[in-house]
């Protein structure tokens, strides 16, 4: 407890304050920029931090960390360009919001579900960290292929279209990430000799040619005509009924996006997407996503934060980086000659509620900026597009070359540009693409691994309780459906009397 | 904050001078222009953290501007013909890995080996040996024994990477067997060697620092040329005959035909600033000490052994033309 309120006591030190706000607000606007990601920020700003103390060093690049993730969202709604790769997700139903004129609605939905994602994990990381970094440590490679392959199992149902144009999709994707180093043989595929894909295809350029130059194309092939703008309900907030709808996803989405927050290198994207998918199973307007649910924005944007959470749980306890972020933020300690790990928790549990209490104002913060911003940017849905969208493809393509300051990346995004707006027109959806590029090499490389530790012998994945575990939760997400229709069309002669009550 | 923006001011002031000293010097009053230390990888990471210390450090020396550029993509290919794009005037700077070298001998490198000249060494991390603390390998002869008898398991990086080439040069040198597990990161394969789903891993001791001191992990030899001062009870390769030496390493080269003067102010001024405290408690943080730096003779001549050694077996392996 005293080592909690010293902790905490970095909250009254002026420098730590102005820094951990600076975070926040940089972290929300490089998180809401697509092509620049928090992961990118920090390490920009990392060597800076060496002429800061350590406390509000780490605290500041923790606080951009948790601030980015949630910065993402705003654009993924607004011109469904998102911002980060966790708010992919997002933009599935908060830009069909925001094209509806409800903007400010789905706004404030994404800051709420964020700060309560966000919250929630770092509750959980304050009262049990060191125990989840056991559950972290025992994640080897045959439990990843067999989270891999739970993954794999959402594909068909990923999205409202046809589960057989969503397996399609995903095999594009699972197609898409072969390119590149293959890391068990070490040969080169798909490269065509071009050495900029030899580490394979970028992420980011992909993700804003599907969204973002996709829906560019279909919308200069909307005639523009004058519309009806009612900006009093494109800046309403959510209302209190929306909150009491939604608060079960955001329930379940923080407790899924804290456990895979703390799996060693599987970050908020994963998490966003699992969360999405739930959201997607467990609700009653399930048909309906995709075109609009909050739900669907609900789902993804608190597990996304919740996983920045979790991800410092083996950063911290371990010194093994739960995401692409954290790993900066791992060499960021570095920097200030702290070591990760046990040692941290038993030595220097100060610096560490010092973290928290960062991420947990950083929370606060963009809980204010993202409510007061929701009506200020849901305005940018107003601009008429003859306008807003030739801005956003220079955005686009600036933020497709930041990442690597290559060309490469520019023409990858342009031709998923087109691919994208392609299938869309023929039915296929950006998600199960999406699901399929972030699950390729994880699923492959996690299998390879896990023949070699098993002398090529797969019946020894039953060694590996965990592993079943997933295979088990695999083979519900692509049964239940029959196996509970096929229970309810056996019981529904019995059960019919009750049922006609209701 | 204050300190930095004091620091900033000195450097613009520093900048502005040095500007004012060109215009009127004339010919050799390098460097007059920002400096760029070019990084293979995405920024975050050891290679690109490490280049930005230093090119912090260096320019509190030179007082003019160092900034890292990174330029990613083909095991370091994309950085290369990048800085052979750029003339040897000494404002293009290129950090190096091993894996630099290993893409030279893969063939088709823009650059070769003859092509660069080593400045300054940052950080110099030798691999080691390691085994679970309660592994039924006690001694480095353990190993050797179990390998030439079975295969060993043996955690690692990439294909093709350094700890792939140290590992089957060790095996190669001591007729073992090796099973070579690659993963994405040093931490990933240290967790998988402290759950047994590996034998051995050849590891630095940046990583496991803490696991040595705990029992978890037990370093059997270390694959460089003297005994290491953090573990000096732990034997070398060369003093049980064989002779590998390789080393997680990052330092600065220069293209070869950039002029001996320029080539010697950014050496001095990468030295001196790596003499910094800030570099320094950075080296500490990374569980590494002085001894990581060393000037361009020590550093090239490194460079060139690594090169060589790492041809034999990439050749052994089918790896290099």
């Amino acid at each position: 407890m005293e080592h909690i309120l010293t902790g905490f006591s970095i909250l009254i030190d002026p420098m730590s304050l102005a820094v951990i706000l600076l975070g926040t607000i940089v972290g929300v606007l490089v998180g809401a920029l697509p092509g620049l990601s928090s992961s990118m920020a920090v390490a920009l700003l990392l060597p800076f931090t060496i002429y800061l103390d350590p406390v509000p060093a780490i605290s500041m690049l923790a606080a951009l960390y948790c601030a980015g993730t949630f910065g993402g969202s705003i654009t993924a709604i607004l011109i469904n360009a998102p911002g980060a790769p966790p708010a992919a997700a997002t933009a599935f139903d908060g830009y069909p919001m925001a094209q509806r004129g409800e903007a400010g609605r789905a706004l404030g939905m994404a800051a709420v579900a964020s700060v309560i994602g966000g919250m929630l994990s770092l509750i959980v990381m304050v009262l049990a960290a060191p125990a989840l970094a056991r559950i972290s440590h025992s994640f080897g490679p045959p439990e990843y292929f067999a989270l891999a392959v739970f993954g794999l199992s959402m594909l068909a149902s990923i999205s409202g279209k046809s589960p057989v144009k969503n397996l399609i999709g995903g095999a594009f994707g699972l197609l898409i990430a072969t390119v590149g180093v293959d890391l068990t043989t070490g040969v080169e595929r798909f490269t065509f000799g071009v050495p900029e894909l030899y580490e394979g295809i970028s992420f980011i350029p992909i993700l804003i040619g599907l969204f973002a130059i996709a829906e560019l194309l279909a919308q200069a092939n909307v005639r523009d005509k004058v519309l009806e703008r009612i900006s009093l309900n494109a800046i309403k907030l959510p209302s209190v009924t929306d909150f009491k709808r939604v608060w079960p996803t955001i329930l379940r989405s923080s407790g899924i996006g804290t456990f895979i927050g703390i799996l060693p290198a599987e970050g908020s994207t994963m998490a966003a997407m699992i969360g999405y998918n739930e959201a997607r199973r467990w609700s009653k307007n399930g048909d309906k996503f995709g075109t609009g649910e909050i739900e669907g924005i609900a789902g993804p944007e608190a597990a996304n934060n919740a996983a920045t959470g979790g991800s410092m749980v083996p950063t911290l306890a371990l010194g093994i980086p739960g995401s692409a972020t954290a790993a900066v933020i791992l060499g960021g300690l570095q920097i200030h000659g702290i070591r990760p790990g046990a040692y941290l928790f038993e030595n220097q549990p100060d610096l560490l509620y010092s973290i928290f209490a960062a991420m947990f104002l950083a929370n606060v913060v963009f809980l204010g900026f993202g409510l007061v911003g929701a009506r200020l940017f849901s305005r940018i849905s107003l601009i008429p597009r003859t306008f807003l969208w030739p801005t956003v493809f220079a955005l686009c393509v600036v933020g497709a070359y930041g990442v690597n300051q290559s060309m490469v990346d520019v023409m990858i995004m342009l031709i998923a540009g087109f691919a994208g707006f392609w299938l869309k027109r023929y039915g296929f959806g950006a998600a199960p693409i999406i699901m399929g590029v972030v699950l390729g090499s994880l699923v492959e490389n996690s299998l390879a691994q896990s023949m070699i530790i098993f002398d090529h012998d797969a019946w020894r994945f039953l060694d590996r309780p965990i592993a079943i575990g997933f295979f088990l939760l695999a083979a519900f997400s692509l049964f239940y459906q029959p196996v509970f229709g096929w229970l309810r069309r056996f019981r529904r002669p019995r059960s019919a009397a009750s049922k006609g009550a209701k | 904050m204050r300190h930095w923006m004091k620091s900033g001011l000195l450097m613009t002031s520093l900048a502005t001078a040095a500007l004012a000293f060109s215009a009127t010097s004339g010919a050799d009053d390098f460097p007059s222009e920002p400096i760029e230390i070019v990084v293979h990888t995405s920024p975050g990471g050891g290679t690109d953290t490490t280049a930005r210390i230093v090119a912090l450090a260096t320019q509190a020396q030179l007082g003019t501007n160092v900034y890292v550029q990174n330029k990613k993509g083909g095991g370091g290919s994309v950085a290369m013909s990048y800085v052979k794009s750029k003339p040897a005037d000494g404002y293009t700077v290129m950090a190096i890995t091993p894996t630099h070298l290993f893409t030279m001998l893969r063939g088709n490198s823009p650059l070769d080996i003859d092509d660069i000249q080593g400045l300054a060494r940052a950080t110099d991390d030798p691999i080691i040996v390691m085994v679970r603390g309660d592994s039924r390998y006690k001694s480095i002869h353990d190993l050797i024994e179990a390998g030439r008898a079975g295969v060993i398991k043996w955690g690692g990086t990439q294909i093709g990477g350094v700890d792939h080439i140290a590992a089957m040069s060790f095996a190669k040198a001591a007729g073992m067997k090796v099973s070579f597990v690659p993963f994405d990161s040093g931490a990933e394969f240290a967790a998988a060697l402290s759950r047994g789903d590996i034998d051995a891993a050849g590891l630095n001791i940046s990583e496991t620092r803490d696991q040595i001191a705990a029992g978890d992990f037990r370093p059997l030899a270390v694959m460089a040329d003297d005994r290491m001062k953090a573990l000096p009870d732990v034997p070398t390769l060369s003093e049980k005959g064989l002779d590998i030496s390789f080393s997680t390493v990052r330092g600065y080269v220069v293209l070869k035909s950039t002029p001996k003067a320029r080539q010697e102010i950014l050496e001095k001024a990468m030295l001196k600033g790596m003499e910094s405290d800030r570099y320094q408690n950075y080296l500490k943080g990374i569980g590494l000490d002085e001894t990581s730096i060393e000037g361009a003779a020590d550093w090239d001549s490194q460079i060139r052994r690594m090169y060589k050694a790492g041809q034999e077996t990439m050749q052994d392996l089918g790896l290099a033309q």
